[in-house]
């Protein structure tokens, strides 16, 4: 079932992985809720994320810090968080980061969802 | 270039404005070197430092008033932010944060980031009692914040 909140769109992909939505922006004002939404789908199973950044124009630290944290959750349980469609703004803060070294970059939300089967 | 500037009272709308004001920026007037990924190196610069000021500055009661200037000379962009909180130790917190940086941080990498990605980084109070921060960033530049992955 799809959810959507305020600020993305989640989206059950198979019965580990699901699609986030980012939207506009994954900054210091919906960190929050991206945190919250994520953890929502850890329990209900998800361990494998794919954030589809196509519509995003805003990545700041601390919508970075909450991806780093999602990767903390996940990581344990052996599952994997990547970036599909990285648009120039989040790829700058990628570059920036070096994150491309913890999380593996997918040109669409199609090509992540192959590699992840 | 003539500068794009903005002031701003509502902290709500800042970081909003801030996005908008970069794309004032002329694009026919710029240098050929000031591609796209410095203009958004710049503008994420401004983002961390306002983004700061909308979460931890004390304004002591008073309307936040918060003045974002942009320009560009030759193959630079150059940004100056003023405000009229009561400023913070910003090289203090810069020392900190480089140090304490666990690895995979969930926080704490704002203020790294806008040094990372900017040259000239001065933080000073004006003679009309404000706070300014400027910068500049340069075209065509890699800058790397160093974060530990393992």
């Amino acid at each position: 079932m799809q959810v959507t909140t305020m600020s993305f769109t989640v989206e059950p992909c198979s019965q580990e992985t699901v699609i986030v939505r980012i939207g506009k922006a994954l900054d210091f004002r919906n960190a929050a809720e991206f945190k919250s939404t994520c953890q929502t789908q850890v329990r209900s199973g998800a361990r494998n994320f794919i954030l589809d950044f196509s519509e995003t124009g805003i990545l700041d630290s601390t919508g970075l810090g909450s991806i780093f944290s999602l990767y903390r959750q996940v990581s344990p349980l052996e599952g994997q968080v990547v970036f599909a469609a990285v648009s120039r703004p989040v790829q700058v803060v990628v570059q920036l980061t070096r994150t491309y070294k913890v999380f593996r970059q997918f040109p669409s939300v199609e090509a992540a969802e192959e590699a992840l089967q | 270039m003539e500068s794009v500037k903005q002031r701003f009272t509502d902290l709500e709308s800042v970081i909003d404005g801030v996005h908008s004001l970069f794309d004032q920026l002329p694009p026919g007037e710029l240098h050929p070197a000031l591609d796209e990924t410095a203009i958004l190196q710049a503008k994420l610069a401004v983002h961390e430092w306002t983004a700061n000021l909308v979460q931890h500055a004390d304004f002591e009661g008073r309307i936040p008033v918060v003045v974002v200037d942009v320009w560009t000379e030759s193959d630079q962009i150059r940004c100056t932010v003023e405000d009229n909180s009561k400023g913070f130790d910003l090289e203090g917190q810069l020392v900190e944060k480089r140090n304490g940086l666990p690895s995979v941080p969930e926080r704490g990498m704002g203020l790294l980031m806008l040094q990372a990605c900017t040259s000239e980084l001065i933080y000073e109070k004006t003679g009309e009692g404000l706070c300014r921060l400027r910068f500049v960033v340069n075209a065509g530049q890699d800058p790397c914040l160093n974060i530990p992955f393992s």
